[in-house]
């Protein structure tokens, strides 16, 4: 461990998390290039999360129905995350993505990821998404104090996540405990719900 | 193990018993050491397998969201497992993820290897991947040492090393108890067997006692030792025998290589005797071998004299030259057998006497005076007669082994045949000389008879061609008064030349007809002669001579007032012709040549000598004895090898002797001697009276050659005749006939002997068949022949020889018709 405080060997272990990104979205990008690092991060982590919640039975309507995630409001990651997700099966599941400007539109996702641009309608978003088994993914800040599920964070150059179990468990998804020993856990503020 | 092959017996049982119990010790440890060494890693990597795999489950979230901290937190739990030395977590791109050391030292290998375990020297290492939903995300990497194994094996090896020195200490103590049955009888063998060796002594045996092999064995040697014993004795009466008889060989060997010496000596004189044919170099080489390489102090050879009984010492070895000298002196040299005991020797047996001294015989006397003390007589036979005997002495009494007395016989054997086939080879050789002399005899005839069939040929044609020459001369001598004194004389001797080659060619068969001449011996004077002989043969004593730029001086010294001699001019002639030639051919560089002529001795003894002496050459001793023979020539191809062969038959004709004074360098006289004939018989004939032939006969005279009939019409026409010449015998016939038939006859007939188609024979024939009174006179160039052989043909009346001379013609035809037609 003392060695990897030095920092030749933090730039390496940058360098190394730039290559897992890159190879998790797959060399020919095409426009995708611009999309920053984080954003690339950002999108691997949501497949990751994928596999590590579980869903109830009753998020899916057939035990066949692909598993949906949706993007809510703009989309900051460019094509990279449909990369990620062409042809991957999940706990039996196809996995689809899915964008659209109001959370109506997203009433059959099992992941919602709430874009940065629907910060000030959050309250009304997560009202209308609440009562549904679907894991919400954001990145505004205290999104998860607010009874959002998962939240980005940055600490320093990583990304980073909080976890609400709490919410989760609220509408029958369960984190590993994997994911847990990685994420940060937060609870609901008082008030929020 | 050659060490321990230097140990005493006893020890060495108990280092076996040991080592092999050590042995099976160690083996069995070792096994069982190997056994747990295997078990063990067996059981790490079964334990490490789960703990792998579940390190790996608890990672993947954190290899998921890169979180290197939580990884680093699962690792640390290994801190609970010992075992582990190293762990470490690598991500899907190969790199390290998170590292663990238990010692904080060593790191983790920064890359992964293939999945699967392996053993280092250490411990073992072990990759794993980290798989999420069917995907590999990473890789799980545990390195676990082997301390805990080694640490239980060397508490397995002390208990190894304590187990190993009780068992040893406990087999020491059951090998001396055990090794002791084994041990003492083979020492008890070993000491008697090493006493014997020493001692020789094979009465010794060994107590039969102990374990039953050991009985056997025991058993066994004192079997041997009887054994030995026994052939022991044997091998010694043996040896003793051996000994004896190499004792014997040796003597056998030592008697064999002398003889062989002897007999290569024998072989050696063998072959140097065998090179040498007469007998004195024999007995020579024999007596100097013999005196040399027997060796013996002296050695002669006596030889029989048959007649006398005695014998007579020849040759003498040099060893003992005053020996010898006293031996050959001639008082010396004849012993008689009987007084000198040799009469056994000339029986053909060997005579030893090994005594000298005190033998009271003339030769042993000499032989002890001359400090010999022992003597061998070897007679020398052949076809059993004794012809001589080979004496060998030495200076020591009765040192001659039997062994040279039997060579010495074997070697006089030799000798006396080599001197036999010297003798047979002196005869044979005299014989072959004989043959040869024949041989070169008969050739010589042969050659003759063949020379003389040339010659007659010659002869007949050289007297064709000098008739007309013999007829003019004698015809002009005698009819032609004028003739001036010059031209006589050059007739003269003409007519001399042409009488040489008369009779020259005359005698020409004397070369192959072994018969006395027919000629009449005339008396003559030798100095008119001698001067004859100088004018013919002038041309080639001076001027040929002359030519080459030798000069060659003649003198003569002729006495005067020498008796006449009986004999023929022209033989005598030329037999000096032919010596004077000589005389200028032995006078290369030129020189004098003397003609002398004297009388010599007196009385009935008395002869008259005509010596031609030259300052020339000379000749050997050689050439002298052969120069007379016939072919024998000193001239190479320029002689005939007949000249003084021609002389030696003239010499023996006149019944005169030749002497022959010449030395090689000295020149030459020959000197020939004819006999002073008794008074009466010197009487000069009264010159013939001229025979009266009557004038004008009519002559018919027949000839194939033309020259000789016109030299005859000529000569006879001169002597007053009528003469018909026919030419040939055919027109001969014909002229007869037809002047018979006319009435005017010929009176008498000349006609040739050989001619073509009709010869003389045939023509007289004819001649006498038509008219048997008519002479017929044939001139013949064979004539002497014809005369000689008594082969006057029938029908004729005469025979002349060719060249005819005209007082031989008148004369036949005087002869021929006085009896019936004197007119």
């Amino acid at each position: 461990m003392a060695l990897l405080r030095s920092p030749l060997r933090r730039a390496r272990l940058r360098l190394a998390l730039a290559l897992a990104a890159a190879a998790a979205v797959a060399a020919p990008l095409g426009g995708a290039a611009e999309v920053s690092r984080e954003y690339q991060v950002k999108a691997a982590f949501l497949y990751n999360f994928a596999q590590f919640v579980e869903w109830p039975a009753r998020a899916f309507p057939t035990a066949d129905a692909p598993l949906t995630i949706g993007i809510l409001g703009d989309d900051p990651f460019d094509g990279v995350l449909d990369e990620i997700l062409r042809g991957e099966v999940l706990h039996g599941h196809r996995v689809r993505v899915r964008r659209a400007q109001h959370e109506e539109e997203l009433a059959d996702c099992q992941l919602v990821f709430i874009s940065q641009s629907e910060k000030p309608r959050l309250a009304r978003i997560m009202a209308r998404l609440a009562p549904r088994p679907v894991l919400t993914v954001s990145e505004v800040a205290g999104f998860a104090q607010q009874g959002g599920m998962v939240n980005f964070y940055r600490e320093g150059s990583r990304v980073r996540f909080e976890l609400n179990p709490a919410a989760a468990r609220r509408e029958g998804l369960r984190f590993s405990s994997q994911l847990m020993s990685v994420g940060k856990i937060v609870e609901s503020a008082p008030g929020a719900h | 193990m050659s060490r321990l092959q230097e140990f005493p017996l006893r020890r060495r049982l108990t280092v076996l018993i040991l080592a092999s119990t050590a042995s099976a010790l160690l083996l069995a440890c070792g096994l069982l050491a190997g056994y747990q060494w295997q078990e063990f890693r067996g059981a790490l990597v079964r334990e490490m397998g789960p703990l792998a795999d579940m390190l790996a489950a608890n990672t993947q979230a954190a290899l998921s969201f890169q979180d290197a901290a939580a990884a680093e937190a699962n690792l640390g739990a290994l801190q609970a497992e010992p075992k582990v030395a190293r762990a470490a977590i690598y991500g899907k791109d190969g790199a390290r993820f998170a590292g663990y050391s238990r010692d904080g030292r060593t790191e983790p290998p920064k890359a992964p290897a293939a999945d699967g375990y392996r053993f280092g020297p250490r411990g073992v290492e072990l990759f794993r991947p980290v798989m999420l939903n069917g995907k590999r995300i990473g890789t799980i990497y545990l390195d676990a040492d082997l301390a805990e194994v080694y640490r239980r094996l060397r508490i397995f090896a002390g208990i190894g090393v304590l187990v190993l020195v009780g068992s040893l200490l406990f087999a020491l103590v059951v090998s001396a108890w055990l090794q002791r049955p084994i041990s003492r009888p083979l020492l008890e063998l070993a000491e008697t067997a090493g006493g014997i060796a020493e001692r020789k002594d094979f009465g010794v045996r060994v107590s039969a006692d102990g374990w039953r092999e050991i009985r056997t064995l025991k058993d066994a040697f004192n079997r041997m030792l009887d054994g030995i014993q026994e052939s022991e004795r044997a091998l010694s009466t043996a040896n003793a025998s051996l000994r004896q008889e190499v004792a014997e060989r040796r003597g056998a060997e030592e008697r064999i290589r002398a003889q062989v010496a002897r007999l290569e000596m024998l072989n050696r004189i063998t072959r140097a005797i065998g090179e040498r044919q007469d007998i004195r170099s024999i007995f020579q080489v024999v007596i100097r071998m013999v005196e040399e390489h027997l060796p013996v102090d002296f050695c002669c050879v006596g030889l029989l004299d048959e007649a006398a009984g005695t014998i007579r010492i020849e040759s003498v070895g040099v060893h003992h030259e005053a020996l010898g000298m006293a031996v050959t002196a001639d008082a010396n040299r004849t012993l008689v057998p009987d007084a000198n005991g040799l009469v056994p020797c000339l029986q053909g047996r060997l005579v030893y006497d090994a005594e000298l001294r005190g033998l009271d015989f003339p030769f042993p006397r000499r032989l002890a005076a001359g400090g010999l003390r022992a003597m061998v007589a070897a007679p020398l036979l052949v076809e059993s007669k004794v012809f001589g005997i080979f004496f060998a002495a030495r200076t020591s009494p009765e040192s001659f082994s039997s062994g040279e007395c039997e060579f010495l016989t074997q070697l006089s054997g030799h000798v006396a045949l080599a001197a036999n086939q010297g003798q047979l080879y002196a005869a044979l050789q005299q014989a072959y000389e004989d043959l040869r002399q024949t041989q070169q005899a008969v050739m010589q005839q042969e050659r003759l008879r063949a020379l003389g069939q040339m010659a007659s040929g010659i002869a007949h044609d050289i007297n064709n061609a000098i008739s007309p020459v013999a007829l003019y001369t004698e015809s002009l001598l005698e009819n032609e008064p004028n003739l001036s004194a010059r031209a006589r004389d050059y007739l003269g001797t003409i007519q001399h030349a042409i009488d040489d080659v008369a009779q020259t060619v005359a005698r020409m068969r004397e070369f192959y007809r072994q018969r006395e001449s027919q000629l009449q011996l005339t008396p003559l004077q030798v100095n008119p002669l001698i001067q004859q002989v100088l004018e013919l043969s002038r041309a080639r004593w001076s001027d040929m001579p002359q030519q080459r730029g030798i000069t060659i001086k003649v003198a003569t010294e002729l006495a005067p007032d020498l008796p006449p001699v009986l004999g023929i001019e022209s033989e005598i002639r030329e037999a000096l012709v032919n010596l004077l030639f000589n005389g200028v051919d032995a006078m290369p560089s030129g020189g004098t040549i003397t003609l002398r002529t004297r009388l010599q001795g007196s009385g009935a003894a008395s002869a008259v000598a005509v010596e031609v002496a030259d300052t020339g050459i000379g000749m050997d001793e050689d050439t002298r004895r052969r120069c007379l023979e016939p072919f024998f020539t000193t001239k190479g191809d320029r002689g005939t090898g007949l000249g003084l062969a021609m002389v030696y038959g003239t010499v023996r004709r006149h019944g005169a002797e030749i002497e022959i004074d010449s030395a090689k360098g000295q020149g030459t006289v020959m000197r020939l001697l004819f006999p002073v004939p008794a008074q009466a018989a010197v009487a000069t004939a009264a010159p013939e009276a001229p025979v009266r032939v009557p004038k004008r006969l009519r002559l018919l005279v027949i000839d194939d050659d033309p020259l000789l009939i016109k030299s005859l019409r000529d000569t006879l026409e001169t002597d007053g005749h009528q003469v018909v010449a026919a030419n040939g015998g055919q027109a001969g016939i014909e002229a007869f006939t037809s002047a018979q038939a006319r009435g005017e006859p010929f009176i008498a007939v000349i006609t040739d002997l050989g001619m073509p188609y009709v010869d003389g024979r045939k023509v007289a024939s004819e001649i006498k068949a038509a008219s048997p009174q008519t002479p017929v006179i044939m001139l013949t160039g064979w004539g002497q022949r014809l005369v000689t052989e008594g082969d006057i043909p029938p029908h004729v009346d005469r025979v002349l020889n060719k060249p005819p001379k005209l007082r031989e013609l008148r004369e036949a035809l005087a002869q021929c018709l006085a009896p019936s037609a004197p007119s």
